[in-house]
């Protein structure tokens, strides 16, 4: 029950998140920003509209938002909100569950292919060679987390005997995880400095320049899976810092939100005191993210053992 | 609860990465400030001194002004009176820096497993971060065109040589000799260096180390 709950509060909450990185962005700004509720207004107005599609695309076209929706959603049932039991669990899932995220980047890459314009072929191509380098990174997390921990899925690294958290025995190792995390969240859900959500012109997109074509409905979808990844990384980064343990339920969900929302804060924050890199500076910035945890992967082979 | 000092050393060895591979001066300048600060603070929290005295306290208190505060003036005043943004044509390029980086720590990790000093426990990790800080701040200071980059790695030697001090010496010590030696050392090094680097600027308009040589009778 607790964990079809805690579930139903993360997807229903997740459209929330991405208003607060406005709001920060429109403070540093000195305006006063669009409401905390945007992105439901959004939703529920693109959901309202028509799609158009291409004469030049095929069902391949049709087929990216629904499958990149379809995967981030399924990344949700695996992961223990707020200490709860997650719905589904075996050993080995948080393989398959990055691995399932990269199925649905991939199916968001071809339907940008499918459209047969430069601009898109130019961001998936992008977006594939960043989103390779930040795959170094994750994987380098997962080998640190099995040093430390022995498991290969979420609910073992947050709920089980030993949860991996900053406050455990080798937790000093997880600062090096956190920010690194941090910097493939950054880079995984196209914010600055690696990519500027907001920006106008094609030549310098990364992700949105990919979903140009797609309208209505379908824009919809990508957009409600965008906002479940970037949930899912911060829920990720949460669990690190702060240890869930079963006994006090509501208390723990209130301080998961709260961490959340600082965690988006400090994304908005970050998106309005840089500029973005150039593109080629964005390879080093995931390059230091990798070398940040295989600094922490070697150190537990020398003395947090 | 949150163990500090190892805290503190992971911190150590963040800025040490993040000075390998940026490439702006005043982030380099920031970076440091903050690995001086990591590394004054170390001593306090080292579990077989407890007790301090007031003498070490205000001692540590200097150093902590001078490390976090004046040297990094010093540093910002030469980056902005040259007027030098970025370190543009290093001889070792950003990306190999950082995984030199990761080839220092994994030697340091091996030496330090090798070398079985008589460490208390949990200091294994101060001599690790102390020898990728030294080695570290070497390799900056080798890699880099600049002089003021190259000041930066000397102080990140330091940096390096006071925590190796520190994971030796247990603190038994009462008088701090050596150690306002070094930080007097390092305050006249950033000085003089800033004094060069203006006249290197004024001679040849730039703070490029490869011009001199150029210099001949």
């Amino acid at each position: 029950m607790e964990s079809y709950l805690s579930l139903a509060i993360a997807i229903l909450a997740a459209p929330l998140f991405p208003g607060i990185i406005l709001k920060v962005k429109a403070f540093f700004a000195g305006k006063k920003g669009p409401p905390l509720l945007i992105k439901y207004y959004t939703l529920a107005k693109l959901l309202q509209k028509g799609s158009v599609y291409s004469n030049s695309t095929s069902f391949v076209f049709t087929l990216g938002p629904t499958v990149s929706l379809a995967s981030a959603l399924v990344v949700l049932l695996f992961f223990p909100f707020a200490g709860a039991d997650p719905l589904f669990s075996f050993h080995g899932d948080v393989i398959v569950l990055f691995y399932l995220m990269a199925i649905g980047r991939f199916f968001t890459v071809i339907a940008a292919l499918d459209t047969a314009s430069p601009f898109e072929g130019m961001g998936a191509a992008r977006e594939v060679f960043f989103s390779t380098l930040a795959e170094a990174t994750i994987f380098t997390i997962l080998i640190l987390f099995y040093r430390l921990n022995g498991s290969l899925s979420f609910a073992e690294y947050f709920t089980g005997e030993n949860p991996i958290s900053l406050a455990g025995a080798s937790g000093a190792l997880l600062l090096f995880a956190i920010v690194s995390l941090f910097m493939v969240l950054l880079t995984e859900n196209s914010r600055v400095p690696v990519d500027d959500p907001a920006t106008h012109l094609e030549l310098t997109m990364i992700h949105e320049v990919m979903i140009l074509d797609h309208s209505g409905p379908d824009l919809a979808l990508i957009e409600l899976g965008a906002f479940y990844k970037l949930f899912f990384y911060s829920a990720f980064i949460t669990h690190l810092m702060y240890p869930f343990t079963l006994a006090h339920g509501i208390s723990n969900g209130v301080i998961f939100y709260i961490i959340i929302a600082i965690i988006y804060g400090a994304v908005g924050m970050t998106e309005s005191i840089m500029a973005r890199y150039k593109m080629n500076l964005v390879p080093k910035f995931i390059l230091t993210s990798f070398a940040l945890v295989f600094f922490a992967a070697i150190l537990t082979m020398g003395v947090f053992q | 609860m949150i163990n500090f000092t190892e805290a503190i050393l992971v911190i150590i060895l963040l800025s040490v990465l993040f000075s390998l591979g940026s490439t702006r001066l005043l982030a380099l300048v920031r970076i440091m400030v903050l690995q001086g600060v990591a590394v004054s603070l170390i001593p306090l929290f080292l579990k077989d001194h407890g007790t301090l005295g007031s003498g070490p306290i205000i001692f540590f208190q200097v150093m902590i002004l001078i490390k976090g505060v004046l040297i990094p003036a010093l540093l910002y005043l030469a980056v902005k009176r040259v007027a030098i943004k970025r370190e543009i044509e290093p001889f070792i390029g950003y990306h190999a820096s950082i995984m030199t980086g990761l080839v220092i720590i994994l030697v340091s990790v091996f030496i330090t497993n090798h070398l079985r000093l008589s460490l208390p426990t949990g200091q294994a990790t101060l001599l690790i971060a102390a020898i990728t800080t030294m080695a570290s701040g070497f390799f900056l200071m080798m890699a880099r065109k600049k002089a003021i980059t190259q000041v930066i790695g000397y102080l990140m030697l330091e940096n390096g040589i006071y925590l190796i001090g520190t994971a030796l010496t247990k603190h038994s010590h009462t008088l701090y000799i050596v150690e306002f030696g070094v930080l007097l050392d390092l305050l006249v090094g950033v000085m003089i260096m800033g004094i060069i680097l203006n006249n290197i600027n004024t001679a040849f308009d730039d703070v490029d180390t490869t011009l001199l040589g150029r210099l001949k009778d």
